[in-house]
């Protein structure tokens, strides 16, 4: 048993956290949050030099072909930011998804420049009623001449604006069979519309009568597209948590430094017992949200069946981030709701990953499911 | 990272070594019982007995020193011997004792060496049972308030005063207390932790009157009981860490009450209530299916896992000397608030059946309505859950430039 990160690993933190302190400043993350003012390139392609987007893409491929543990320490401290995407949309999910379910030729075509954030690809999976299941995927392709035409509406699709293709999950009118399409995002045909007001980076994309064949079909058939996608999820989630932990562990730091040099009544507004409860909850979400989180991880890294592990970490983690933030407003008051202090970047972004990849009550029953109640 | 132990050769060797050991030395009948206050007489001097036989081999306490009559080994060892015993049903030791987890460890840090050579090797070898006098009238939460007194006479102290909360059924041979040594002093800078003989004349046992004993599970005690000490004449030999400095051994044992030790074992309870629901109908279907009784199972399931990941991160800290601030009573605090509400959880799965021992109604032999009770009585026990929350906050250094330090361990 031993619960600490390995020399290169921390090597790694260090590295990580440096770079987002350099390149990702609160300054610089508000002007990307603003949908006003122009988003900065520089910090994006700060980031696709380092590397580290290849990290779980193997090295045959062009990645790092680093541990799941690695992915964990390396999406936390992004998460601290929090870093916008598209990052663990397109260099985990959908690099995983073509991975477990592409063809050798897909493989070589798309991971090696996934890993060097060339190709920004998206996986657009749901629709209005917001579901993650199979059932749930209602966009059409329909067979039309040698190839076949997608038609439908994908909604609530996370950095979607920010993709160069599309992972598209869409039903065989043929076979029923649910798999996933390779799409460029400017195919004539594909209308995006990033989702106004407390949304974080999702999208509504509209898909008429785009054309595409069986080579950019994932494994080049539809039947097991969707198994691999789930797979895929399966392990982009557990990372997916660590960077939820990031967030959690900066607006803790926050909320600590917060207690004491803000006054109140003459003294430490920490001093009083009922602001303690609210950093001491906070904690409490955080330490859940971590551990679950790293175990996970830990089983994806030894081979081990991991779905109960899985899910848990989604419940878990998805309400730890979205009440860290809760509490964290609770400690800051009025303060916390003005955007320049920083704050809110996490309140919105926690509101949006609570369902990205499933809810906490879709990942409940999945666990249920998995212990065979 | 590595989340769970791993064995080398020499380890499964252990465990064959303790197994084949453990099937010729566990006395028959050793049950738990689902309110450890059924235990009889018999089955408490069966369990004392293995105890006996466990300190023999030095796998009683098998981590504490040879020397002083425990077993020398590794936590590797100890991990090997716990799961050894908790696969048996039992747990290590297999009876309520506070002598060598809490009391002892104390004694190992601030004990002299003529101390700890008299008081260890019959703690460590399991020949005695010991019980703790904290809580008092007067002084729970606040336990630096003690009245009881000890007043110097010559070689010797006069102890008087009066304990609350303490022990077990079926008596012990040691207790330690903390008690007022001057009363001129400053608060914490006046106490002395003495270590007493159970049989000298003045002191009285009498036992209190409780919906149930709480305390860990599968450690509870059963019984708890007042203790009267009337002109009790302790030599200065039994004060340990020296005279007016009580307070200091305090911080070692209220250290690891409060979970700083951590744990690698499993929820008995959880274990049963899963089984009970997989085998047992309603509506002939087994309960498990019930959509209800499925979310209220998930939601049990996650809180303990988040306790046992978090109490398996305490275990490694303390047994890989990574330093810990708030981790223990961290820990403490969502094992107790979380378990009152599992046992609400088990309430709505179960409905009524959870509430009665009835040997046709009772849910799990009685377990569960075990728990239904302890669950708000075993919150407070070992620090409330809100005095939990002030030392978390206090190493955590909410409000405060300097954070406090944890108790010292040995």
């Amino acid at each position: 048993m031993d619960l600490s990160l390995t020399p290169e690993q921390e090597m790694l933190k260090t590295a990580v956290r440096r770079f987002v302190q350099q390149e990702y400043p609160k300054e610089t993350l508000l002007q990307i949050a603003s949908p006003t003012e122009p988003t900065p390139e520089g910090p994006w392609q700060q980031l696709t030099q380092t590397g580290w987007l290849g990290i779980l893409i193997p090295t045959q491929y062009g990645g790092e072909g680093g541990s799941f543990t690695d992915a964990g320490v390396l999406f936390e401290e992004l998460g601290r930011g929090p870093v916008p995407g598209p990052h663990i949309s397109s260099a985990v999910l959908a690099a995983l998804t073509i991975l477990e379910g592409g063809t050798e030729d897909q493989k070589k075509e798309w991971l090696p420049r996934m890993a060097t954030g060339e190709v920004r690809m998206v996986a657009a999976i749901t629709e209005a009623d917001h579901g993650w299941q199979e059932g749930d995927v209602r966009l059409t392709a329909k067979v039309n001449g040698d190839g076949f035409s997608l038609n439908g509406k994908k909604a609530y699709v996370y950095d979607g604006e920010s993709a160069t293709h599309l992972l598209c999950a869409a039903r065989s009118e043929e076979s029923n069979d649910v798999g996933l399409v390779i799409i460029p995002a400017d195919s004539s045909g594909i209308g995006t519309r990033i989702l106004p007001g407390f949304a974080w980076n999702l999208s509504e994309i509209a898909i008429e009568n785009v054309s595409a064949d069986s080579t950019q079909v994932l494994g080049g058939k539809f039947a097991g597209g969707w198994d691999a996608l789930e797979r895929a999820e399966a392990k982009t989630i557990p990372v997916l948590c660590a960077y939820q932990v990031g967030g959690s562990q900066a607006i803790y730091e926050l909320s600590v430094d917060y207690s004491r040099t803000r006054h109140q009544f003459g003294t430490p507004i920490g001093r009083f017992q009922r602001v303690q409860d609210q950093v001491i909850n906070l904690l409490n979400a955080l330490d859940a949200a971590r551990w679950t989180a790293y175990e996970a991880l830990w089983k994806l890294d030894i081979g081990r069946d991991a779905a109960d592990s899985v899910h848990l970490a989604k419940a878990v983690g998805s309400e730890g981030y979205y009440e860290a933030c809760n509490y964290a407003h609770e400690v800051h008051a009025g303060v916390g709701s003005m955007t320049e202090y920083g704050l809110t970047l996490h309140t919105t972004a926690s509101r949006t990953l609570y369902h990205y990849l499933g809810d906490p009550k879709f990942h409940r029953r999945r666990l249920a499911d998995a212990l065979g109640l | 990272m590595d989340f769970e132990p791993q064995y080398t050769p020499e380890q499964e060797e252990f465990r064959q070594e303790v197994k084949a050991w453990m099937k010729d030395n566990i006395p028959s009948g050793i049950v738990h019982p689902a309110d450890p206050i059924d235990l009889t007489e018999e089955q408490y001097q069966k369990r004392r007995e293995f105890g006996r036989r466990l300190g023999e081999k030095g796998w009683l306490w098998s981590t504490a020193e040879t020397k002083y009559g425990g077993g020398g080994l590794d936590v590797d060892h100890a991990i090997v011997l716990e799961e050894e015993a908790e696969s048996a049903g039992l747990t290590i030791p297999p009876f309520y004792d506070s002598g060598g987890r809490l009391g002892g460890a104390s004694i190992v840090v601030w004990g002299t060496q003529e101390q700890k050579e008299y008081f260890l090797p019959p703690i460590f070898k399991g020949l005695v049972r010991t019980w703790q006098l904290l809580s008092e009238p007067e002084a729970g939460s606040d336990l630096a308030n003690v009245k009881s007194t000890a007043v110097k006479d010559g070689d010797d102290y006069i102890i008087n005063g009066q304990k609350v909360f303490v022990g077990s059924s079926l008596g012990c041979d040691y207790m330690w207390t903390l008690t007022v040594t001057d009363t001129e002093a400053k608060r914490h800078e006046n106490l002395g932790w003495f270590m007493i003989p159970s049989d000298l004349p003045g002191i009285t046992v009498q036992p209190m009157d409780l919906l149930i004993s709480g305390g860990e599970s599968g450690a509870g005690s059963g019984v708890k009981n007042t203790v009267f000490f009337d002109n009790v004449r302790v030599p200065s030999f039994n004060l340990i860490g020296g005279h007016n400095q009580g307070w200091k051994v305090a911080t070692t044992h209220l250290e690891l009450e409060h979970g700083t030790g951590g744990r690698i074992s499993r929820n008995v309870v959880v274990d049963k209530l899963f089984e009970y629901c997989r085998e047992n109908n309603r509506r002939d279907e087994p309960i498990t299916k019930d959509p209800d009784a499925r979310e209220k199972l998930v939601d049990v399931y996650i809180e303990q896992e988040i306790v046992r990941l978090l109490q398996l991160r305490n275990y490694w800290m303390r047994h890989s000397g990574v330093t810990t601030t708030y981790e223990g009573p961290q820990a403490s605090y969502l094992r107790k608030t979380l378990g009152l509400k599992m046992s609400r959880h088990i309430l709505d799965i179960l409905g009524p059946a959870a509430l009665t021992f009835d040997p046709e109604l009772g849910a799990s032999e009685g377990h569960m309505e075990a728990h239904s009770r302890a669950g708000i009585i075993a919150i407070h026990p070992g620090g409330t859950t809100d005095i939990q929350k002030v030392i978390m906050s206090r190493r955590i250094g909410i409000g405060r430039d300097v954070r406090e330090k944890a108790g010292a361990l040995a």
